[in-house]
């Protein structure tokens, strides 16, 4: 015993003829229901240039226990990313489940472009925790018009805690643009102290003091 | 389709940024390499080379037969070309301490005696990785002889498996085996070029594989530990992500993958349990996993 001569692994053998077996698609979305956690993991990591599987997928993502199939149900999502992609994942902002939430807001901020014209809906969302979990997005979104949409939050949202996610946000990611907003912003909130104080801090940090 | 004279590859007409970034797309999604731009003139200057070689008249022409070959001889010459295949004998090698006073002892501690224990080293480029491996294990695990230990090996790159099993090794890739070490594996066949003895290259079963085929991935299952180093560093988030993702099913529960020390994700956490062994992290699929 000790080292044994590995038996080679014939990977070879197992392709398909046709490369891509025509499974209709409904017997694969069906998979993504199975008792069996390592069958749809499977099933899910199948369906990754599958445009039409996007709303089956979302809807798993709600249901789902596994971390493994979690995992890669957003893996496949962000390799699928479109609008379509955005807008199923987007519901999941509103669930009491924040590991879900957090990782949801990941895989958008993989998805930039995609995510853009649903910002301003997002910034207007009736819920004032949606709005802060927008925000969280668009501070590490690699998209040009974030600094901007964050100023028009300072300027224009009526919840306090809204406004100050925003302002820590610009402390990172905005101009001298964002200088005039923050200031009317700590004098509109001129009773909330929190309020100055941050927006004195995010002013320092974009001068670069 | 291709002309009749050859031509150097200096004479093959320039590509154009658009057939650049077409090739760049085609490559990525069959191998998850990204170039980027740095890389261009290494690219264009292997592309051009294969242009000449195949006596393609265009890019067009050559681009043609590297999707549509049925045999896929060109893409694996051109695979071949633009890896990056840099490795040397106990690199990283606290992961091989790791392996044996860590890992090893423990998987073994939940099998019987003359159970099976399976190593894999994806990718393992000229075979320095599972060789170093081997003589780890023999060198540093006394309980080796009580286990069946099988190490397999396997790279995309077809030319760098032929060195892997030829097993002739020069200065550079020996830099840090000591003598000790040199005298009882390798033999001095000329100066500066050492073969590897055939107990240890015996040891080792070397395939090509894809990593981003899971067709062909699916025939890699139950291994006890994965060395997967060096190779993600090639790749984006989200190659890097699916890779991780292929590799978890090929682990047996328990099992453990190793990555070079760059490549350390912070999503690996909802897959796997980070575990300390002699100073260094290495991931293990939970027990319960499917
Ligand atoms: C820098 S070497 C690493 C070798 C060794 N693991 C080490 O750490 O020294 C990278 C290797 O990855 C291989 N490679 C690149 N893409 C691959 C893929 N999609 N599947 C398998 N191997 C791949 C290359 O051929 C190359 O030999």
């Amino acid at each position: 015993m000790g080292l044994v001569k590995a038996v080679r692994i014939d990977s070879s053998g197992e392709r398909p003829v046709q490369p891509s077996e025509p499974l209709d698609l409904s017997m694969r979305l069906a998979a993504l229901d199975s008792p069996d956690a390592a069958e749809r993991r499977r099933a899910v990591r199948d369906l990754a240039a599958e445009p039409d599987a996007v709303p089956a997928l979302c809807a798993r993502l709600i249901e789902e226990r596994n971390l493994s199939v979690r995992t890669a149900l957003f893996t496949t999502l962000i390799r699928l990313r479109s609008p379509a992609v955005v807008a199923g994942l987007l519901p999941l902002l509103r669930l009491d489940d924040a590991n879900l939430r957090n990782e949801a807001i990941d895989a958008l901020q993989d998805m930039p472009e995609e995510v853009g014209p649903f910002v301003e809906t997002l910034l207007g969302d009736h819920d004032s925790d949606v709005r802060i979990l927008a925000i969280q997005l668009l501070s590490t979104l690699a998209h040009p018009d974030a600094p901007r949409w964050l100023v028009g939050v300072v300027d224009t949202d009526s919840h306090v805690n809204v406004c100050a996610a925003a302002t820590d946000c610009l402390a990172e990611v905005g101009g001298p643009e964002a200088i005039g907003p923050l200031r009317r912003l700590a004098r509109r909130f001129a009773e909330e102290r929190f309020v100055a104080f941050a927006v004195d801090m995010a002013i320092r940090r974009i001068e670069g003091r | 389709m291709t002309s009749a004279s050859a031509r150097s590859p200096e004479e093959i007409d320039s590509i154009s940024p658009e057939e650049f970034a077409k090739l760049c797309e085609f490559f990525y999604r069959r191998t998850g390499i990204v170039f980027s731009e740095k890389k261009r003139y290494f690219v264009v200057r292997r592309v051009q080379e294969r242009i000449a070689t195949t006596r393609s008249s265009s890019f067009r022409d050559y681009f043609g037969l590297l999707r549509f070959q049925a045999s896929g001889e060109e893409f694996q010459q051109l695979v071949n070309l633009l890896t990056v295949n840099e490795t040397y004998f106990f690199r990283e090698d606290y992961q091989f301490e790791a392996l044996t006073r860590g890992m090893l002892p423990e998987l073994a501690s939940a099998r019987k005696p003359g159970d099976r224990l399976k190593i894999w080293s994806l990718p393992c480029s000229t075979g320095e990785e599972p060789y170093s491996i081997a003589m780890q294990v023999l060198e540093n695990w006394p309980q080796c002889d009580q286990y069946e230990i099988q190490i397999f090996a396997s790279d995309i790159d077809s030319r760098v498996l032929g060195d892997a099993v030829r097993g002739v090794y020069g200065e550079r890739s020996l830099q840090r085996v000591g003598p000790a070490l040199r005298a009882k594996y390798f033999e001095k066949i000329k100066a500066d070029e050492y073969r590897l003895r055939d107990e240890i290259r015996e040891s080792v079963d070397f395939s090509t594989v894809n990593v981003i085929d899971r067709v062909q991935m699916a025939a890699f299952r139950g291994f006890d530990v994965i060395f997967c180093r060096n190779l993600l560093i090639y790749f984006d988030d989200l190659g890097r992500r699916e890779t991780v993702e292929t590799l978890f099913e090929c682990l047996a529960p328990g099992g453990f993958i190793c990555l070079g020390h760059s490549e350390n994700m912070s999503r690996m956490s909802s897959l796997f349990r980070p575990r300390k062994f002699a100073d260094t992290i290495v991931h293990q699929k939970p027990t319960d996993a499917e």
